[in-house]
C-alpha cells in the first residue's frame, strides 16, 4: 500500500496546477458547510434562549382566563367576563392534588411615587402563592402573610426595575410608596428575572394583596372576581391531568351544565413555549435540508471535476500503472485528492460559517451558540462527501488499461 | 529456463474494415543474462512486442511465460507487481510525468513497491540512479526544462531504480548524440555483465546493436532472423 504523505503531496500538486478550478470546485462545499455552521449556531442560540425563557417564566404553568375561546367564534373581551374568583383559585390549590399552587391575579397598571421619583408600572393584585407559582425568589424582605391577604393590608413587593427607578441605591424595605396615590409599604424586593419571551421587562412589576388591589386600586363589579388565575402543576407529567381536573372543578363550581360552554379557558404556558420551540426546530430542519442539498451539489461538483481530472491525466495514470501502480494505488490517489478538496472546502466553510454567525450576533443581535460538535460534525461530513463523490472517478481511473492510457493524447 | 518465452504471439488491431497484424506468430526465447537487440523497419511490430514482453499489453493469441509464470492469465494487480519488481521499461516516447522533477520521476516506481521504501531511501536511490546517468545536477528540473536526450536519460534512470532483473528499452538512444549513446550503451553492457541484468533493446542503428550479444530482426510482425552477435 502506497505511503500516504507521498500520495497527499501528489494530490496537492495536482490541485495546485488548477488553482482556480480547485477553488471553484470547493465553493459548493464551502457554502454548504458555512450554511450548516451558521444555521446550527443560530438554531442552537434560539433554542437555548427559549429554554432560558421557559425557566424565567416558570415551568409547568397553566393560566386560567375567563371566557370561552370556542364560544361560537365570539370571544369575550379581556376582563369583561368576571367569572373567575379568588375562591376558585383557593379551591384549585386545595382540591386538586396535581396542582402545586394557584394564585389569582387582578392586573392593572399605575403611577407609582416615592419622594421625587415617579414610575409607571404594572401592578398585580395576588396572593403569597404567586412567588411559588412563578419560581420567583426574593432579593430582600419577605413574602405576604396570609393575614395581610385576608385583611387587604396595604403592603407590596416590588420588582428590580421598580426598585431601581424609585429608590436608586437606597433600601426600599419598609418605605412607603404611593400606588395610584394610595400609600403602600414595601415588604419585599424580587430578584431580577430579565426579559420575557415577548421582550417585556418582567422586573417592571409590583405585587400587592389581591384584596387590597380590589378595594383600593382597581374596583371590581363582582366582588372577589379576578382577571386570571396562574396555576403551577406538581410536574410536567401532571400538566395534562391538572388541566382536566381544573376544568372539571371549575365547571362544577360555576354550575355549567353538560351541554353548556365553559365560561373559562385553561392555557398551557409550557405547551405554548414548546410549540414555539417546535416551530423553530422545524425551521432548523428546513435549513438543514437546504445545507444538505448544497453539500450534495458541492459533492457532485467535486465528482464532476474529478472525472475531468481523470480524463486529463489519463497518460499520468498510464505511466504510474506502467511502473507498478496497482488498482488501489490509483484509487487512493484520486480519492485522497477529492478528500483534500472537500476537507479544505470544509475548513474554509467552517471559518466562514463562524464569521457569519458572529456577524449575525453582533450586527443583528441574534443569539448564537457555536458548538464544537457542530464543527466536528460538518467537517466530518464534508470529508465523507469527498470520499463518496471521489470514489466513482477514482474507480474509473483505476480500471483504465495501462497501454491505452499511455497512448492517450 | 528462459526468462522470456513466447509462443506464437499474435496481436491484431482492427482499423476500420482492415486488420493489422502487428505481431504475427512471434516465438522467441531469451535466457537470463542475455543482451538482445531487436531490429527491423518501422511498423514491423518491435514496440508491440516490447509492450507485450513488458506486461503492459495483452496479445490477441499465443502464450507468454515470464520467468516461468504464465503472464497472460494474471490479474491486473499481479501484473502491476511484476512490472514494478521484475521489469524496468524505457519507453520510445519517454513517458515522464509532467510538472514533476526529474528526481521525483525516478522515485515513482519505488512509491509503488510492494516492500515499502521510506521517503528518505527513495530519494537516495533515485539520486544514485540519476548520478549514474550523469543528471544529478538536473534533478530538480521538470521534463519541459530538459533536452530530449536528458529526458531519455531520466527515463532510463527510472527503469534502473528498482534494480529489476529485466530491462526492456524501446529505442533508448533514439534522441541521444553519439557520445551520450556510447556512454549509455557502455552502461548497459556494464549492467549486463556485472549485475547480470537481462537487456532487450530496440534500435534502428547498427552501431547500437553492435553492443548486444544477439540480434533479432522483425519484419511485418514476424521474426525474420535471430543470430548471435560477436562483439
Ligand atoms: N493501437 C494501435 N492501433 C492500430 N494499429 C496499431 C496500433 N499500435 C500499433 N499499430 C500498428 O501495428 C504495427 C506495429 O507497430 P509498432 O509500434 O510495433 O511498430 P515498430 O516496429 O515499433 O515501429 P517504429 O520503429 O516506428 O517504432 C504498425 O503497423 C502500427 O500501425
Ligand atoms: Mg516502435
Amino acid at each position: 500500500m502506497i505511503h500516504l504523505p507521498s500520495i497527499a503531496k501528489i494530490a496537492l500538486r495536482a490541485l495546485r496546477v488548477n488553482k482556480m478550478r480547485s477553488a471553484l470546485t470547493m465553493l459548493g462545499i464551502i457554502i454548504g458547510v458555512a450554511a450548516v455552521i451558521t444555521m446550527l449556531a443560530v438554531g442552537k442560540g434560539a433554542s437555548t434562549k427559549l429554554s432560558e425563557q421557559i425557566a424565567t417564566v416558570g415551568s409547568n404553568l397553566l393560566i386560567v382566563v375567563p371566557g370561552s375561546t370556542t364560544a361560537g367564534g365570539v370571544r369575550m373581551g379581556y376582563g369583561s367576563y368576571q367569572s373567575l374568583t379568588r375562591a376558585d383559585a383557593e379551591a384549585i390549590t386545595s382540591e386538586i392534588p396535581s396542582v402545586f399552587l394557584a394564585a389569582p391575579v387582578i392586573s392593572g397598571s399605575g403611577q407609582v411615587v416615592f419622594g421625587n421619583a415617579n414610575w409607571a408600572t404594572a401592578v398585580y393584585g395576588t396572593t403569597q402563592d404567586m412567588l411559588g407559582v412563578r419560581d420567583w425568589t426574593l432579593a430582600a424582605g419577605r413574602n405576604f402573610y396570609d393575614q395581610e391577604i385576608r385583611s387587604a393590608a396595604k403592603v407590596c413587593i416590588v420588582g428590580q426595575t421598580v426598585a431601581d427607578n424609585l429608590f436608586g441605591n437606597a433600601n426600599p424595605l419598609d418605605q412607603t410608596i404611593r400606588i395610584r396615590k394610595v400609600p403602600f409599604t414595601v415588604v419585599g424586593v424580587l430578584n431580577a428575572k430579565g426579559q420575557s419571551m415577548m421582550g417585556q421587562d418582567q422586573d417592571d412589576i409590583i405585587y400587592v394583596p389581591v384584596t387590597a388591589a380590589e378595594r383600593n386600586l382597581f374596583g371590581r363589579r363582582i366582588p372577589g372576581s379576578v382577571h386570571f388565575i396562574m396555576v403551577k402543576a406538581t410536574s410536567t407529567d401532571d400538566l395534562g391531568r391538572a388541566e382536566e381536573q381544573i376544568k372539571q372543578l371549575l365547571r362544577q363550581r360555576h354550575r355549567i351544565g353538560p351541554t353548556q360552554e365553559d365560561d373559562f379557558t385553561v392555557r398551557n404556558l409550557t405547551q405554548m413555549l414548546q410549540l414555539t420551540e417546535q416551530a423553530s426546530r422545524v425551521m432548523s430542519l428546513l435549513l438543514a435540508a437546504i445545507a444538505g442539498v448544497s453539500l450534495l451539489v458541492g459533492g457532485i461538483g467535486i465528482m464532476n471535476i474529478m472525472l475531468v481530472s481523470v480524463t486529463e491525466r489519463t497518460r499520468e495514470i498510464g505511466i504510474r500503472m506502467a511502473v507498478g501502480a496497482k488498482t488501489w494505488d490509483i484509487r487512493t490517489q484520486f480519492i485522497i485528492e477529492a478528500l483534500i478538496l472537500s476537507m479544505i472546502g470544509g475548513l474554509i466553510g467552517i471559518v466562514l460559517g463562524i464569521t457569519l454567525a458572529e456577524l449575525l450576533s453582533t450586527l443583528a443581535g441574534w443569539s448564537i451558540l457555536i458548538s464544537v460538535w457542530a464543527i466536528v460534525m460538518s467537517f466530518g461530513f464534508s470529508a465523507l462527501v469527498g470520499i463518496f463523490f471521489g470514489f466513482y472517478p477514482a474507480y474509473k481511473a483505476s480500471l483504465l488499461d495501462p497501454i491505452d492510457a499511455l497512448r492517450h493524447e | 529456463m528462459a526468462l522470456i518465452a513466447t509462443d506464437r504471439l499474435e496481436k491484431k488491431y482492427d482499423v476500420g474494415d482492415s486488420v493489422v497484424h502487428a505481431l504475427d506468430g512471434v516465438s522467441l526465447s531469451i535466457s537470463a543474462g542475455e543482451f538482445v537487440a531487436v531490429m527491423g523497419p518501422s511498423g514491423s511490430g518491435k514496440s508491440t512486442f516490447m509492450n507485450v514482453a513488458g506486461c503492459l499489453d495483452k496479445p490477441s493469441a499465443g502464450r507468454y511465460f515470464l520467468d516461468g509464470t504464465d503472464v497472460i492469465r494474471m490479474g491486473r494487480d499481479d501484473l502491476a507487481r511484476i512490472r514494478n519488481e521484475k521489469i524496468g521499461f524505457v519507453f520510445q516516447g519517454f513517458n515522464l510525468l509532467a510538472r514533476t522533477s526529474a528526481l521525483e520521476n525516478v522515485e515513482v516506481p519505488l512509491l509503488y513497491s510492494t516492500r515499502p521504501v521510506g521517503p528518505k531511501q527513495r530519494r537516495e536511490r533515485a539520486r544514485l540512479a540519476l548520478t549514474i546517468l550523469g543528471l544529478d545536477d538536473r534533478r530538480h528540473h521538470h521534463p519541459n526544462q530538459l533536452s530530449g536526450g536528458q529526458q531519455q536519460r531520466v527515463a532510463i534512470a527510472r527503469a534502473l531504480v528498482n534494480d529489476a532483473p529485466l530491462l526492456l528499452a524501446d529505442e533508448p538512444t533514439g534522441n541521444l548524440d553519439t557520445k551520450t549513446s556510447i556512454e549509455i550503451m557502455e552502461l548497459f553492457v556494464k549492467l549486463n555483465e556485472e549485475k547480470g541484468i537481462t537487456i532487450v533493446l530496440v534500435t534502428h542503428e547498427p552501431d547500437i546493436s553492435a553492443y548486444s550479444k544477439r540480434i533479432v530482426r522483425f519484419l511485418d510482425g514476424r521474426i525474420v532472423s535471430d543470430e548471435v552477435n560477436r562483439r
